[in-house]
């Protein structure tokens, strides 16, 4: 076994749980988690070769694994267009069908909630309230400043309120 | 409300998953299908660019009557350009590896998107066809 395969296997061991909890929130479905799961894992061995360690290795896997997924997200958008449905419909379906969602009413309602906020938004809100994820980190994975993250989680957090009603707590900023 | 334990996965996944993910390295490279249609993109592209700039300057220059029809020009410029039917050949053999290699939907939608394509613009498409 070579250095970059023995890299790739730690990467595998320390991130790939991580990596599969934040996809599953923006795909709500452990099938389609699974494979996407599969292509950033496949995209970080491809592209190890090309990592020069100026960025921490956790930052670098998040990059791969939120672009890697907004493309998904995008490629669904146009799958439902082509079928003349809206990704949140998509969306909402997958959260209620799910064999594996096993929350309560008010779980599902937030993450409908989720689902349908703006790509931007969607990403600050999963990093930051599921993944837990410090601004100073997600500021590296964006690429976004700290102020900017602040904001966007802000509106996204009032957004998400509105549509679950003012009473439910869903974290502070 | 709680944060993670309202998903779940199936019993023993993550250390199935491991397993599959370490055997990445160890599976032969493939292109993707958005690779191996870009030289086929940049020939159509090519062609079609050729084409629209010679039917422009044409109609610019020569006097056109009402009884012209564009699609003379355009064969007529894509026999001038084109004499041996090259880039046509190449994006027939293209529809005929399509079809061998079974590209499916979803392998249109990825190259549509690599090549640029937004729903905007897909709405717009569809508005515009009147769908």
């Amino acid at each position: 076994m070579d250095n970059a395969e023995r890299l790739f296997n730690e990467i595998v061991k320390e991130y790939s749980e991580r990596v599969y909890w934040h996809v599953r929130r923006f795909v709500n479905s452990h099938e389609d988690a699974d494979d996407l799961v599969q292509e950033i894992f496949l995209k970080i061995w491809t592209a190890l070769p090309s990592f020069r360690g100026e960025a921490q290795l956790f930052t670098w896997v998040y990059r791969i694994a939120t672009n890697e997924t907004l493309n998904w997200l995008r490629r669904e958008k146009v799958r439902s267009a082509l079928r003349f449905t809206s990704i949140d419909a998509e969306m909402e379906r997958r959260i209620d069908s799910d064999p594996f969602f096993d929350g309560d009413a008010a779980d599902r309602a937030l993450s409908k909630a989720v689902a349908k906020l703006p790509e931007k938004q969607r990403q600050v809100f999963i990093l930051r309230y599921y993944d837990e994820m410090p601004y100073e980190q997600m500021s590296e994975v964006l690429d976004t400043s700290v102020g900017a993250l602040k904001a966007s989680y802000h509106i996204a957090q009032e957004k998400v309120r509105s549509a679950l009603g003012k009473d439910i707590f869903i974290g502070s900023d | 409300m709680s944060k993670r334990n309202d998903i779940t996965t199936p019993e023993g996944y993550f250390e199935n998953l491991q397993q599959r993910l370490s055997e990445i390295p160890a599976r032969p490279v493939r292109v993707s299908t958005v690779h191996r249609l870009a030289p086929y993109a940049a020939i159509a592209a090519s062609f079609l660019v050729a084409v629209m700039l010679g039917n422009a300057i044409l109609r610019k220059t020569a006097p056109v009557s009402a009884e012209d029809d564009t699609w003379a020009y355009v064969s007529y410029l894509a026999d001038a350009l084109d004499p041996d039917g090259a880039a046509m050949m190449d994006l027939y053999d293209y529809g005929e590896e399509a079809e061998e290699e079974g590209l499916s939907a979803d392998d249109i939608v990825n190259y549509l998107l690599a090549d640029g394509i937004s729903v905007e613009h897909l709405n717009y498409l569809s508005y515009e066809e009147g769908y």
